[in-house]
């Protein structure tokens, strides 16, 4: 399999501290793909470089072909990069459609002297629905996106990033606060977006998320890359277990 | 719409008296200059306290263009629009990094370096001296009001359509978190230059109608106490939504002209009435009025 996205030996510093030291992954296409770690690892550090929220001190990073670093977060997305964040950020006082219906932002052709007429419901408004159907969340698309509760806030979250219609989709931590249903929901969805063809990187602390969706995970802490491997290797290797998983997954 | 254009053209039937009838141009005013600031700061969410220096760039331009050059009126009021949504422009392009208040801080600062600018250009401007015998584009003040309450429907119509387009998405995605609008693939700083553009260029249109209206153009005008109370206008009715606005600036036109009978207190119930209307209204007098139909329903 091809990589989708490579990075070769990033590194990135905050003041002393060193949140990513070498790191070099290779995200197959059409996988999915786990970074896990303890607290502190690095692990939304690094989803930041992948990202452009972040550019990183030194190292390369290609999507496809393409070198992405210098390339700022909103220009990736328009090369198929899309993410959620950990700490949930939408448009709380917007409605959920008016949420996902930004995330269209870069499909939009309409000419800006045309903005200013008046016109029915715009291109995408009945894509806007289906992806809010796909999360769930349909009959709650006039509400304001700050009422939902923090799952269906999560939820509401992918279906925006989706709507860039992504070619790789990063989600940081997804299940974080979610309770197991929630948990059951996001993983069939997650299942389907890749079915779709679209490559999955995500950040999780849920182990049983982790070993049932991923094809490959890669394991860091203090910054640097511990292991690679598929999710049998990860909890077969002693090295993890010790630094990490602790005797939870230790046969 | 079709209501408010009806009770608008029977405005000045119903008042008579010239001096009423001077507030009622004034009043259309206020209203493009709420507008023009609710685009930036209700929609967009930027803190912008430099609308006074549109306002006063579309006055300015618009009238040494008239006085000393001899241009027709309506060729100098486009070129002056068209400078004051530059500047706005180039004011979003130097400002692209800064938010809350440090945007505040730094569109004052532009706004008393443009009083600066007024006041001491003389060899253009006049400063203090003033541009006297300036003469409104219809002669007298019924068609005035006309002609500046029918510019300010059709910009309200024109805004309206826009934030319900996508790019009133794209503008209210910025205000709400701009992180999450560049995970969009949203570039924040073009459609934030956009926002400031427009708004000043719709501050500079209304600056083109005020000198022919008062007849001279002083500085002062233009002084930065303008925008804060054109800031009050927008937050009194309800920042964010199209028609608060345009209440706010109906209300604070007339209040401080109703409240003329107090005297030396004017002022200070003026200010108490703000006061009262943000402390006890944060959303705006639409927001009240909707919540206040809620709880009868």
């Amino acid at each position: 399999m091809t990589a989708l996205l490579r990075a070769e030996r990033l590194n990135k510093s905050f003041g002393g501290v060193r949140a990513v030291q070498n790191v070099s992954i290779a995200v197959p296409e059409g996988s999915i793909f786990a970074i896990i770690g303890p607290n502190g690892a690095g692990k939304s550090t690094l989803l930041n470089l992948l990202s452009g929220v972040y550019q990183p001190d030194s190292g390369s990073l290609f999507f496809k072909e393409t070198h992405v670093i210098g390339l700022r977060a909103h220009e990736r997305v328009r090369l198929g990069l899309a993410r959620t964040f950990q700490k949930i950020r939408l448009f709380k006082q917007l409605t959920l459609l008016e949420n996902v219906l930004a995330g269209f932002h870069i499909h939009q052709d309409l000419p800006l002297w045309k903005c200013f007429l008046p016109a029915g419901v715009g291109r995408f408004h009945d894509e806007a629905h289906e992806l809010l159907a796909f999360v769930g969340l349909d009959a709650r698309a006039r509400d304001r996106a700050g009422a939902l509760p923090y799952g269906q806030q999560r939820m509401l979250e992918i279906a925006r990033a989706l709507a860039t219609r992504p070619k790789l989709f990063m989600l940081d931590e997804p299940a974080a606060g979610l309770n197991a249903a929630e948990v059951d929901f996001l993983l069939k969805r997650l299942e389907n977006i890749n079915k779709r063809s679209v490559t999955v990187v995500v950040i999780e602390h849920n182990m049983d998320l982790v070993m049932n969706v991923a094809q490959r995970v890669f394991v860091m802490d203090h910054g640097v890359p511990l292991f690679e491997g598929t999710p049998r290797e990860v909890q077969a290797n002693p090295q993890v277990i010790a630094a990490y998983l602790g005797g939870e997954f230790a046969a | 719409m079709l209501v408010a254009i009806v009770i608008v053209a029977a405005l000045p039937w119903l008042i008579t008296t010239p001096y009423w009838r001077g507030i009622l141009v004034l009043c259309a005013m206020n209203v493009l200059l709420a507008l023009s600031l609710n685009l930036v700061m209700g929609y967009t969410g930027q803190l912008n306290l430099g609308q006074s220096a549109f306002f006063g760039i579309g006055a300015y331009v618009s009238t040494i263009l008239i006085k000393t050059y001899g241009w027709n009126f309506w060729l100098a009021a486009l070129v002056a629009v068209a400078a004051a949504g530059l500047v706005g422009v180039a004011l979003a392009a130097f400002a692209v990094r800064l938010r809350g208040h440090y945007l505040a801080i730094a569109s004052l600062g532009f706004a008393v370096i443009t009083y600066q600018v007024l006041l001491n250009w003389e060899s253009v401007t006049e400063g203090v001296r003033g541009i006297y015998g300036i003469l409104p584009p219809v002669s007298n003040t019924v068609g005035l009001f006309y002609l500046v309450a029918g510019i300010a429907f059709v910009i309200y119509a024109l805004l309206d359509n826009l934030v319900r387009s996508p790019v009133g998405d794209t503008l209210r995605a910025i205000r709400e978190d701009e992180i999450s609008a560049a995970s969009l693939g949203v570039n924040s700083a073009v459609w934030k230059a956009f926002a400031f553009g427009l708004g000043a260029a719709i501050a500079g249109l209304a600056g083109v109608f005020y000198p022919g209206f008062v007849g001279t153009l002083v500085p002062d005008a233009f002084g930065i106490i303008e925008s804060f109370t054109m800031m009050a206008m927008v937050i009194v009715g309800g920042m964010g939504t199209m028609i608060g606005p345009v209440i706010g600036a109906i209300v604070l036109t007339f209040l401080p002209e109703l409240l003329r009978g107090f005297g030396e207190l004017r002022l200070m119930i003026y200010g108490l009435a703000l006061t009262l209307v943000v402390l006890f209204m944060p959303g705006g007098m639409v927001q009240a009025w909707i919540a206040l139909k809620n709880r009868l329903a």
